[in-house]
């Protein structure tokens, strides 16, 4: 079994209530990154950072440039004062181009989360459905 | 059902409703006289169908035991309740289903597998996430941002299931009202757009 992170659960797509310009300091707080002198952390995964002055000019940090650096599309509503991150986009190119099922945890309708990997070592078949 | 038929040859099924009417789901569940035996999951904020690049529904992934995806997107039906409208036999991709879990028979080869699911664009990718900004904007009560936002995920991804179809009953809308109409002659004349293999189960 290739090891390629944690299952994706809702909360890391990332739902933010900010002006896309954030204190670095808040970072970890809205999207469990850490800006560090080594670069965008996480747990033991650290990100290059090569220009810095893009991310901290006037002592913020735009989340849109952190999504570009962490390969994470970005939407942002200014109006309502919200930005939305998605998944890294290395999780869906495992899928496509190298055929590695990307792990996920979901909630069943009694709250249980149950991730694909809980299967591990098992054939499944993952149907996607829906109600509309 | 498939699950039970199969339970014995280390064979797990797993649903992943890409929706939040969970209540709806459970009468699914309940109206289902074989049993559902297998985990049926809610997936409210779309996450699937971004690692997966998920466009429409049904959509079935086989994954073998090692992770690797051996069948991608799938428009396969484990029923044959939509059969009139979609003109799909479930029985051959049941068929199908049960080669590769007993005799480890897959329907193509991993270089055909890599090549029959196009990739999100930058208008589906950003269409996802002002979906989920829309119902996060509902949950605030800020109805005229959500809509703004449900308004901006339709027009990135016009014949995009998951997005179009799926924000008109959280909308309000008729699910089978003129709007739907509306996008199935679209979805006809771009010519049934999907990111995955048609019924048949193989490329080409």
């Amino acid at each position: 079994m290739i090891g390629y992170g944690p299952a994706m659960t809702p909360d890391q797509t990332a739902i933010v209530e900010t002006d896309p310009l954030v204190d670095p300091a808040t970072l970890p707080d809205l999207i469990g990154w850490t800006l560090k002198p080594e670069g965008l952390c996480r747990d033991d995964r650290c990100v290059i950072v090569s220009d810095r002055s893009t991310l901290d000019a006037a002592g913020t940090i735009d989340l849109r440039h952190v999504a570009q650096l962490l390969d994470r599309p970005v939407a942002v509503d200014e109006a309502a004062g919200v930005v939305a991150l998605g998944a890294e986009r290395s999780q869906r190119r495992g899928a496509l181009q190298d055929l590695r099922a990307p792990d996920f945890r979901l909630p069943d309708l009694d709250g249980t989360f149950h991730a694909l990997s809980d299967h591990r070592s098992k054939k499944r078949l993952l149907v996607a459905f829906s109600s509309w | 059902m498939l699950q039970d038929q199969l339970a014995d040859h280390d064979f797990q099924v797993i649903a992943v409703a890409i929706d939040e009417a969970a209540d709806t789901i459970r009468s699914y569940i309940d109206d289902d006289t074989d049993g559902i035996t297998y985990p049926v999951l809610l997936d409210a904020h779309h996450l699937l169908t971004e690692l997966y690049a998920i466009s429409n529904v049904p959509t079935v992934v086989l994954i073998d035991a090692d992770d690797t995806i051996v069948q991608p997107n799938w428009n396969a039906y484990a029923t044959d309740t939509f059969k009139d409208f979609t003109g799909i036999d479930s029985g051959t991709q049941l068929d199908a289903i049960r080669r590769w879990v007993i005799d480890g028979e897959t329907l193509m080869s991993s270089d055909e597998a890599r090549d029959v699911v196009d990739d999100l664009s930058h208008d589906e990718e950003q269409a996802r996430l002002h979906f989920r900004l829309a119902l996060h904007l509902r949950d605030r009560g800020d109805d005229e941002g959500s809509e703004r936002n449900f308004d901006l995920a339709c027009a990135l991804a016009p014949h995009d299931w998951t997005i179009r179809r799926a924000a008109l009953p959280l909308r309000g809308g008729d699910p089978f009202g003129p709007e739907f109409f509306e996008l199935l002659a679209e979805f006809d004349a771009a010519g049934r757009p999907y990111h995955g293999v048609h019924h048949s189960g193989r490329p080409g």
